[in-house]
Parts: C-alpha cells; sequence; structure tokens
C-alpha cells in the first residue's frame, strides 16, 4: 500500500466515524439491499417502495441487489454492516426460517430484526384449465387410489411449493410425487404440455397468468387474497395447508430502537397512500402490512412448524 | 391471429424508436467487431450481456442479435481487402474475396457479400416467423423424456461439429458438465462442488465463465501478437457487380442460404460451420472447381449468405424449444433468463411481442446492415488501423465492470479472471471452449430433465424408449455414434476441418 491509499483510507474512514454521529436519517443514503435479482416479486416491491420511503424520510434508498443462496448472501452482508440504521434489506419467508433447518448459516438468524411485512403472497395449487379436478378433495380421492401418480412441480427442495405439497400430503393421508423445475414459467410449460398433475404457483403469478389455461384449486392463505377473492382456501376445503411468501423490510436487531421504529411509522404511512397502492395493484402485489414485532411474534411457531416439515422429507428419503 | 397480424405487431414493436435506436446499436457493434479482427461476437455479447440488464427486455435482446448477424457482415470486409477473418465464419471467404480484391474487384465481393447476406438474411427471416410457431406447438409435447434424449443428441452432435479431434471435443464437454455441477442440488438441497464457498451455492454464473473464457482468454491471446503489424489494404475500387457477378452467384447465394438456414438449425452447428459447408458445396457442383481460390464469385456468394442464414436460424432452436444449439445461442438464453423470460413455446403465447419484435428487427437490422455496410465502408476500413494496444484496456475495463455489476461482489471478477487463465490454456492445447460452454448450459437440463422423469414414472425408464420423440432422438444419437466410430466418416470430417483451419 502505498502513503497515498493509507491517506485516502484514512479519510474515507474519519468520514465514516464522523458520520455515524450525524443525524440519521438524512446524513447519508440509506443502503436497501435486495436477496434477490432484479426483476423478481422481492425487488419489484422494494423498487416500487423506495421512493416512497425517500419522500417520507426525506433521504435516499439506493437499491443493491445481492441475490443468491436463496438469500444468505444478503443476511451475511446485512449481519456485518454496521448498526446505524444506514443499512436495511429484504426479508422473506419461508425461505428466512427454513435455511436454518438444513445447513450449517454463515450468519445468526437472531441478530435480524423484521421492520414491517409488507406483502403476503399465499401459495396457490393449479391445474390445466381443462382438468377433471375441481378442488383438493378430487385431487385427494385420486391420489388415494394412485399413489404417487400425482406429480407436483415445485421449485426446488424447500420451496413454499415444496412444503405445501407435503403438508397436503399430510394433512389428508396420501402420497405425492414433487418435481422439481428451475422455475415457475418452466413449470407452467410443463403443465401445459400436460407433464406434469398440478403446479405451485404464488397467487401474484397466477393472477397474472392465462386464466383459459390454468386453474387454481386452492389458496394456502389463512384468509382469501386481496388477489383472488374468489379462491377457497385449503383450510374452507378441509384441509389444514398453510403456506405464503411473506416479504418485507429487515434490519440488524441492534440498530437503536427509534430508528427501527421510524422506518416502521414510514413503510406504514407509504402502503396505507393510494398512489402506492395503485402502483401495487399494476403489479399484483398483495399488501399486507405487520409490524416488525407483529411479524416476529409469528416466526417461532413458523419455523416449527417447519422444522416438521423438514423431518418428514428427511424421512421420505 | 394469423402470422400476418403477428408480424405486423413484430413491425410495430421493432419499429418503437428506442427498439430501432438499439437494432441499429447492434448493427454498428456488430459491423464494428466484425472489422476488427481479434474481438468475436462472442466475447463482446458475453461482455455485453450484464449491461442489458439495464435495458427493456426486447431492446437488450434485439440489440445482442444485431451484434451477432451484424458481425458476419462486418467479418467479411476485412476478409476481402486484407484477407484476415474478422470473423471465424468469414475464414472462407478470404480464399476469393481476398484473390478478387488483388484482381480490382474488392468492391464487386463485397457487394455480393452484402447483397447476398441480405438475401440470405431474409429467407431465414421468413424461415423463424413461419417454422417458429409451427414448432412450439409440436414444442408443448416435449416433456422431460423427449428434453433427456434431445440432449444428449445436441451434446453429441457438438462434438462432431467442432473443429478439432473428437476427443479433445468430448473432454471439454465433460469439463463443462462438471462446472454446471457445481450449487445446491435442487432436489435434496446437498451442495456439490462449492468448496464451502456461500458465492457458489447457486452455481457458477454462466456469464463469469463466458467472459473469462471468451473475454479475457481472448484479449491475452491477442497480446501475444505485436499490436503494430502493418495492415496491407488492398484498393477498393468501383462497388456494383458486374452484370455476369450477378448471373454468377445467384444460385450460389440460393444455395448458401438453404445450406446455412439448415445447419444452424442442427445443435453444434452455426455460422461458421454453415459457411464452410456452403463453400465445399460450391466447389462441388461447380463445373470448374479448380478456378476456386482464384477469385471467382461464387466463392464469396455462397459461403456469405451461408454465414448470415445461420445466425440467424439458429435461433429457431432457441425461440421454440429453448434450447440452446450453439455457445451464442447459449449467450442469448441467458439473455432472455436475465430477464426472466425463459425462451419456449409459452413466450409465443404469452410475450408475442417478444418474439415477433426480434424477428422483425433481424429484418429490419439486416436491411440497416447494408446501408452500413456498402456506402460506408471507407469509414470501417480505417479503423483497422487502431493499434490494439488501445483497444484492449477498454474491453477489459467493460468485462470486469460487467461481471461485477451482476450480482455486485468481486468474487466474480477472481473468478472470471481464473476462467481466463483456464481458457487461455485451452487455447494453447487447441481445446475449443464452445463445447466446454454447451455441455455447461446443457449439462444441469440434462441432469434436472433425467429426475424429473424417473420422478414422474416412478423410477421406470422405460419411457425414454415408449415416447415416439424420444425414441427417434435416441436412435439419431446411436447412428451418430456409429458414424463418429467408422473410420471413413471420421477421415472426411478431420479433412474437411484441415481445410478450414487452412
Amino acid at each position: 500500500m502505498t502513503m497515498k491509499t493509507v491517506a485516502l483510507a484514512a479519510t474515507i474512514l474519519a468520514a465514516a466515524t464522523g458520520a455515524a454521529h450525524a443525524e440519521w436519517p438524512t446524513d447519508r443514503p440509506i443502503e436497501m439491499i435486495v436477496a434477490f435479482a432484479p426483476g423478481g416479486g422481492t425487488d419489484i416491491m422494494l423498487r416500487t417502495l423506495a421512493p416512497f420511503l425517500e419522500e417520507e424520510l426525506d433521504t435516499q434508498f439506493p437499491v443493491l441487489n445481492r441475490p443468491g443462496a436463496s438469500g444468505e448472501i444478503t443476511y451475511t452482508a446485512l449481519s456485518q454492516a454496521r448498526p446505524d440504521g444506514y443499512t436495511v434489506s429484504s426479508l422473506n419467508t419461508p425461505g428466512f426460517l427454513t435455511m436454518r433447518i438444513d445447513r450449517k448459516l454463515r450468519f445468526d438468524p437472531t441478530e435480524i430484526c423484521p421492520i414491517a411485512r409488507i406483502v403476503e403472497d399465499p401459495g396457490t395449487f393449479v391445474v390445466q384449465a381443462g382438468s377433471e379436478f375441481q378442488s383438493l378433495a378430487d385431487v385427494v380421492a385420486y391420489a388415494k387410489e394412485n399413489p404417487g401418480a400425482v406429480s407436483v412441480a415445485t421449485t426446488g427442495r424447500g420451496t413454499d411449493e415444496h412444503l405445501a405439497m407435503i403438508q397436503l400430503e399430510q394433512a389428508a393421508g396420501v402420497k405425492l410425487t414433487a418435481v422439481p423445475f428451475a422455475g415457475a414459467n418452466e413449470a407452467k410449460t410443463a403443465l401445459l404440455g400436460g407433464h406434469v398433475t398440478m403446479i405451485g404457483l404464488n397467487a401474484g403469478e397466477y393472477s397474472t397468468a392465462d386464466h383459459d389455461a390454468f386453474r387454481a384449486l386452492a389458496q394456502f392463505s389463512e384468509e382469501r387474497s386481496l388477489l383472488l377473492p374468489d379462491l377457497p382456501t385449503a383450510g374452507e376445503q378441509g384441509f389444514d395447508v398453510i403456506m405464503s411468501s411473506e416479504r418485507g423490510l429487515a434490519a440488524r436487531c441492534d440498530v437503536p430502537e427509534e430508528i427501527r421504529a421510524q422506518l416502521a411509522a414510514a413503510v406504514d404511512t407509504a402502503l396505507a397512500s393510494p398512489e402506492f397502492q395503485e402502483r401495487a395493484r399494476q403489479q399484483a402485489l398483495p399488501l399486507a402490512f405487520k409490524s416488525g414485532a407483529d411479524w416476529q411474534a409469528d416466526m417461532p411457531s413458523r419455523l416449527e412448524r417447519y422444522t416438521e416439515i423438514f423431518k418428514l422429507i428427511d424421512a421420505g428419503q | 391471429m394469423n402470422v400476418f397480424d403477428l408480424l405486423m405487431l413484430g413491425f410495430s414493436e421493432a419499429l418503437t424508436p428506442t427498439n430501432l435506436g438499439f437494432c441499429l446499436l447492434g448493427a454498428l457493434l456488430g459491423t464494428l467487431i466484425g472489422v476488427l479482427p481479434g474481438i468475436g461476437p462472442t466475447a463482446t455479447i458475453a461482455v455485453l450481456l450484464p449491461i442489458t440488464f439495464f435495458l427493456p427486455p426486447l431492446a437488450g435482446i434485439i440489440m445482442l442479435a444485431g451484434i451477432y448477424y451484424g458481425a458476419q457482415y462486418g467479418g467479411s470486409t476485412t476478409a476481402v481487402l486484407v484477407n484476415l477473418p474478422g470473423e471465424a465464419s468469414a475464414v472462407v471467404t478470404t480464399l476469393d474475396g481476398y484473390q478478387m480484391a488483388q484482381q480490382g474487384r474488392a468492391g464487386a465481393a463485397l457487394a455480393v457479400a452484402a447483397l447476398g447476406s441480405f438475401f440470405a438474411g431474409t429467407v431465414a427471416t421468413f424461415a423463424i416467423a413461419i417454422a417458429g410457431p409451427m414448432l412450439s406447438r409440436f414444442a408443448l409435447s416435449f416433456g422431460p423424456a423427449e428434453y433427456v434424449s434431445l440432449m444428449v443428441f445436441g451434446l453429441l452432435a457438438a462434438t462432431i461439429l467442432a473443429s478439432g479431434p473428437v476427443l479433445k471435443a468430448i473432454g471439454m464437454i465433460l469439463i463443462g458438465l462438471l462446472l454446471g455441477m457445481v450449487g445446491t442440488d435442487a432436489e435434496t438441497g446437498s451442495e456439490r462442488l462449492t468448496m464451502g464457498a456461500l458465492e457458489l451455492f447457486d452455481g457458477i454464473d454462466f456469464i463469469v465463465i463466458a467472459i473469462g473464457v471468451f473475454g479475457f482468454a481472448e484479449i491475452i491471446t491477442n497480446l501475444e501478437r505485436s499490436g503494430s503489424e502493418g495492415v496491407k489494404l488492398a484498393p477498393l475500387t468501383r462497388l456494383w457487380p458486374t452484370r455476369d457477378d450477378f448471373r454468377r452467384s445467384w444460385k450460389a447465394v440460393l444455395r448458401g442460404t438453404g445450406v446455412g438456414t439448415f445447419l444452424g438449425l442442427l445443435p453444434g452447428g452455426g455460422a461458421t460451420l454453415a459457411s464452410f459447408s456452403a463453400y465445399s458445396l460450391e466447389k462441388k457442383v461447380s463445373k470448374t472447381p479448380r478456378a476456386f481460390g482464384t477469385g471467382v464469385v461464387e466463392g464469396v456468394a455462397a459461403p456469405e449468405a451461408a454465414n448470415n442464414a445461420a445466425a440467424q436460424s439458429s435461433f429457431i432452436p432457441l425461440l421454440t424449444l429453448g434450447i440452446p444449439s450453439n455457445n451464442m445461442m447459449a449467450m442469448m438464453l441467458s439473455a432472455f433468463m436475465i430477464h426472466g423470460i425463459t425462451p419456449g413455446p409459452t413466450v409465443l403465447t404469452t410475450q408475442p411481442e417478444i418474439f415477433w419484435g426480434l424477428v422483425a428487427s433481424m429484418w429490419i437490422g439486416n436491411a440497416l446492415l447494408v446501408v452500413i455496410n456498402l456506402p460506408m465502408i471507407g469509414l470501417w476500413v480505417k479503423l483497422l488501423t487502431v493499434p490494439y494496444r488501445l483497444l484492449y484496456p477498454a474491453i477489459l475495463l467493460f468485462c470486469c465492470i460487467g461481471v461485477y455489476s451482476m450480482n455486485n461482489r468481486i468474487f466474480d471478477v477472481m473468478l472470471a479472471a481464473g476462467f481466463g487463465l483456464l481458457g487461455y490454456a485451452f487455447r494453447k492445447a487447441k481445446c475449443e471452449p464452445g463445447p466446454l460452454l454447451l455441455g455447461f448450459v446443457l449439462g444441469p437440463l440434462l441432469e434436472a430433465n433425467l429426475r424429473r422423469t424417473l420422478l414422474i414414472e416412478q423410477g421406470d425408464p422405460a419411457i425414454f424408449v415408449e415416447r415416439p420423440i424420444s425414441l427417434v432422438m435416441l436412435l439419431a444419437t446411436v447412428v451418430l455414434l456409429a458414424l463418429m466410430i467408422l473410420p471413413s466418416f471420421r477421415k472426411t470430417r478431420e479433412e474437411a476441418f484441415q481445410e478450414e483451419e487452412s
């Protein structure tokens, strides 16, 4: 290292230390790390939200995508950031909860606290529009007679669709076959060609799909999603299957409480604005604000449930 | 909607100012890198791929496609005027093109090349427009079992059509397959070959490998040569071909177009193979085969038409089945994927503007290229005098920015640098990196589909021979394998590639 770079590093360091003492949040931009690639559901959600937060807090929210390892890269980066409230990240369940079940993580999940949930996107099971199956009960009856013959396209092990399928197997006492695909588009093509019986899609994905070709059988939320008010939940059909993608914002837990509260309030205000709601509707975002504390309170029981499901997956192999 | 309506939709998309602008940009860039020897379309597209991220999907894809077929035009300019193939696919054009230039007929050679390419481009564009929707209806019947058989066939075909010894090509495919294994197993969730690195959990990015083995390695190879080689330019004269030139070349253009369109469809095929095959065919049907190499116009017309036709028809398997037939198409596949579009039959029905916009832009791009290349030829020739030492730092910089911006991490840049060294070693060992890239792209698809098939069939492999499409593919694979072992075929293949290299 030359003298020049040493000097430069010292200047940067001094500036950074100085910044830490200044007033949050207007001192410098708040970095928003997104755990998925640009154009995905999480990315679109946060990029739509960012300008509203910027207006609310009178600062800037540059979005930085750090995709990979279903979010672990982003959570690791977040847990290594300074706890000054200038770094926030996306938070997605069930991924955030399930990743700790079967692998050793490079960050401590208890150090990451949710700020607010923004979207709850329930899972659905979808068949071809012309399929003989009209409800989950039809599928279950068929699977009882033909164990393993009903194939369900998922997007990999431990994903929403896979976890929903295992819950259905358990709730109905049947045997289904999970077939992993690289993404929702591939799964849709396989369903159109009749190569699988059923595919798992999020409500957001299903609501924008071609309804002449696809038909959903059930949604896996506790209450019907805003996006699909006419589709019965699995609970209404007598099967205990709960599976939603929940997406929101998180920060380190040791970020001062008042900063986290201010962030959460800003998200709440943004979500209430009609302008934001209109944008969310265009992008099929099923808005469902929940405060960070409430969301966090949900997590232990969910984690317990997923841990049980993973045990079932491992037992099945 | 019928084909006509859809084509109109395509033209209305392709003619929006943005898309037209990116089409022109792609055509210009393609011509530029086609003219400059040492920078190929594969490396260029690898560099630009991450940048298309920030463009609307169609605009980005239009631009990248423009670079590919634009390079076919630009490559011929250098081949004719300086006896240097600007592009691998223009190698055979040097044989007769440069001779024509020596005889003071450079203008005629260039005009025949450009007009022949335009004609071939038009035909191939219509081939895509007609075959695309037909094939895509057929494509829905492609289930996991069919994909497995198709990919086994494709991988084997790629080894045959790659230049160099078969054994090396197979070796490169196997390395590609191995690299494709890196990451998390989709079904069991276990890590494979990640060495515990979090950055490798999702596997190695295509762009990292592409920029490494094509971009970086190409720069290193070029730096071996001194940057100040004198470029001898043949004099440029009257541009318009004689009546006799037209009379002799139109049949050659037709045959070249046919050969190119067909070879572009095959896995492992593409512009280079097409131009070479068209030249051999022309020599075979000619009454005066000995005259080839002394400046006959057919020797320019046929390969130039063929490489352009193939550059475009190789889009057909990608757009209808989602299967890339060569490394260029593998690049295009990842250009689609960046925007969350999986090429295949659903795109044609759900996003017709993407498919038809691209098809229409190809025709517009070809028309633009004739204008860019013929009247402006003097400008492109001047570019040949820019020394490489000024070019490569810029290319290197773009490579690094491109790789970094994908995931915003320096790990990828280091990995790409590693692949650059590996790619350089491959070049030294005369191992073509194309099959590696194909193995890398097709390997995970093959594995995933094989497992899907067996899961759906609950472990019964009989489906591979029960389904007719799959059975045909497997039989074709067996025939191909038998041919490879047959000594007479091996000899022809080796001769063929020797001629290409000379």
